[in-house]
């Protein structure tokens, strides 16, 4: 019932309902630009968001998640370079489908696909939040500590190509978060005799550098390369989508759509896995395996509808156990920070009605992008082909500093962002995991506090994580998500090794 | 433990355990609780010891990998862009925001490839106004005034 009196709190205020149509334009935007993603734009505007209140302030920076999803289809359909990494799957039935001059077709199906995941996993997040929360309310300091290692050694391990490089970013990111006064005993740690350590390494500046910033000087060895758009196609009939051909795609929905939201919950895992792994099972449940890959609309269909399922199912984690269970998930801990507003089980007790009012916003900015994205995808992709990115990232790499500066109005900041930056670029350069670096930065200071608390409650020391069940499945589960993925890993090495031989 | 090879693997092998052995060095001298307790110690050293770890495998398993040329092409660009990053930091702090800004753009857009002479003094000119503008004016947030000399000072503040 909440959400109704949050879609009525949303559909009466103007200035709210300009927000999210703004949200759903940027993003779109930011997500169609090649090599630009939602979480460089998110963290590019938090700082102006702190001067706004808190629920036009999330619901900025959640619609623009959302439609940052959806925006890197119009790339990877338009210009065949994935605006973001889960775009990669559209990408392989989009652009041959654009090749045949059946660009808006394939636009139109990403459209309705990612508004129909978006409706899923938005919805199962309304109904199963609250849920979550009251259970989250019954675990205990040890239990939530072993869901907190369960999330690192899953964010550490199962993204990108190398585990013990994704670990070895998560341990990184750990070892940050502790640069500063110890929050129990207020011992200095890992400060160096710095001053400006003492209050330690800020969120804010971490994420400009590490996300904008660090793309910034990515971008600089893509120098001199311009997108070039596919046309868009004229002919009515060639471009135009009827029931009868969006039918068979609805299978591939459906299913997708679930398979995001599951891949959703769990935290780091995001958006281009969902969309690999519906890729994936859509082309072996297909009736017509083989035109996968070479324009088949149900290719679109299910990555899209499973990269934008993620979308809300992500933010099931942080707001029950303060978990962000995506890079997005981790920026929007700022935006609720820097307003007061407490992350966890007890939000649902002291903010219901911002929570509610926030899902409404997610509601109504899908509606939005996808009216936005139906009809004028196409004039997005011609936009962007007309913003020269010489002059682009220059203007992006003067915004990160201004925004890192006004984060806390301090110039060490922007001292972190230029460091964060291009430790962001040589992390992506050696197959670092920026993601899990952040994620696992963010997770520090929790983790901590409640290993504390735990051993605090403990008669038998660290024990107490295995002699209590709930504690002990996730440990359980953490070890056997790295032992899953170490064999997938292995099994694809001799597979590549025989391929070679 | 990879898909095929990534690069560098013994430097980054090495430099993990460099920084591991250095963090937990670090870690082990965070003093002690009032009770004689690791409590402040534990964490840090859990990460530093896992850093070390990592170092090692990834070291061993580097045995086995052929090395392949890194590509260095974009380097000094992107050294360039690093070291305007810091200048521009250290100039804003000893010249203010606008004159800082007003030599910054130009030198990052002709980083990018912009050549046009009027294109970068229109940089030169309009990036610093705009930013005061948005943030400074539009926004309310302190500006950050320089050590040496500020712009601000000579047109009259704010």
């Amino acid at each position: 019932m909440e959400i109704f009196v949050g879609l009525a709190t949303v559909l009466t205020d103007p200035i709210l309902m300009g927000w999210v149509f703004a949200a759903a334009v940027v993003g779109m935007v930011v997500g169609a630009i090649p090599g630009l993603t939602a979480s460089a734009a998110i963290a590019m505007l938090l700082p102006l968001t702190f001067y706004m209140e808190p629920l036009p302030a999330l619901a900025f920076l959640y619609v623009i998640g959302k439609s940052g999803r959806y925006g890197g289809s119009i790339a990877a359909i338009l210009f065949n370079t994935p605006g973001t990494a889960a775009s990669a799957a559209t990408q392989i039935d989009g652009y041959p489908l654009a090749r045949q001059g059946k660009a808006g077709k394939a636009m139109k199906v990403a459209t309705i696909s990612s508004v129909i995941g978006d409706f899923v996993g938005e919805i199962l997040l309304i109904v199963g939040v609250a849920w979550i929360a009251a259970i989250a309310l019954k675990l205990g300091p040890p239990e939530l500590f072993t869901v907190y290692f369960a999330a690192f050694i899953v964010i550490g391990s199962v993204i990108g190509k190398s585990v013990t490089r994704g670990l070895a970013s998560a341990a990184l990111g750990v070892l940050i978060n502790m640069i500063g006064l110890d929050p129990i005993s207020s011992t200095e740690r890992f400060t160096f005799g710095s001053f400006d350590l003492t209050n330690g390494i800020g969120l804010v500046p971490l994420m400009i550098g590490i996300f904008v910033l660090g793309e910034v000087f990515a971008q600089i060895e893509e120098r001199g390369k311009t997108a070039e758009m596919v046309p868009d196609g004229d002919d009515a009939a060639r471009n135009g989508l009827t029931w009868a051909e969006y039918k068979p795609c609805m299978p591939h929905v459906i299913r997708s759509s679930f398979i995001g939201s599951f891949i959703g919950m769990l935290p780091g895992l995001g958006s281009a896995i969902a969309a690999f792994v519906a890729y994936g099972e859509g082309k072996r449940r297909a009736k017509n395996p083989e035109e996968w890959g070479k324009g088949a609309l149900e290719g679109i269909a299910a990555p899209e509808s499973a990269n934008n399922a993620v979308s809300g199912p992500s933010m099931a984690p942080l707001l029950t156990l303060g978990i962000p269970g995506s890079t997005i998930g981790a920026i929007l801990i700022g935006v609720f920070l820097i307003h007061g507003i407490q992350i966890g089980p007890t939000l649902f007790l002291t903010s219901r009605d911002l929570i509610y009012a926030l899902f409404a916003c997610g509601l109504i900015g899908i509606v939005m992008y996808g009216v936005i994205g139906y009809y004028g995808a196409a004039y997005v992709g011609r936009f962007i082909t007309r913003i020269p990115t010489q002059v682009l990232y220059p203007i992006i790499f003067l915004t990160s500093f201004i925004a890192a500066y006004t984060s806390r109005g301090n110039l060490f900041d922007v001292y972190v962002m230029v460091a964060a930056g291009f430790l962001g670029w040589g992390m992506r350069k050696l197959d670092f995991n920026p993601a899990a670096f952040v994620i696992s930065f963010v997770l520090a200071g929790g983790a901590e506090e409640t290993f504390r608390q735990a051993l605090l409650l403990s008669d038998n020391g660290v024990l107490i994580f295995v002699t209590r069940p709930i504690a002990l499945l996730f440990l359980l589960l953490g070890f056997a998500a790295l032992a899953v993925r170490v064999r997938s890993l292995n099994r694809q090495a001799r597979a590549n090794a025989l391929r070679d031989a | 433990m990879s898909v095929g090879s990534s690069p560098a693997p013994q430097a980054v092998g090495l430099a993990l355990v460099l920084l591991g052995i250095g963090a937990t060095a670090t870690s082990l001298s965070i003093p002690l609780d009032q009770y004689g307790r690791w409590g402040a110690r534990i964490f840090p050293l859990a990460g530093s010891l896992s850093l070390l770890l990592l170092g090692g495998i990834e070291l061993l398993s580097a045995r086995n990998i052929s090395k392949e040329p890194t590509d260095t092409r974009h380097l000094p660009a992107i050294f360039a862009l690093l070291a305007l990053a810091i200048g521009y930091v250290w100039a804003i702090a000893h010249f203010g925001y606008l004159l800082s800004t007003g030599v910054a753009a130009p030198i990052a857009m002709w980083i990018f490839g912009v050549r046009h002479p009027v294109g970068l003094l229109i940089a030169a000119l309009l990036c610093p106004a705009l930013y005061h503008l948005i943030f400074f004016k539009l926004l309310g947030v302190f500006p950050p005034l320089g050590l040496w000399f500020d712009l601000l000072d000579v047109i009259g503040g704010y």
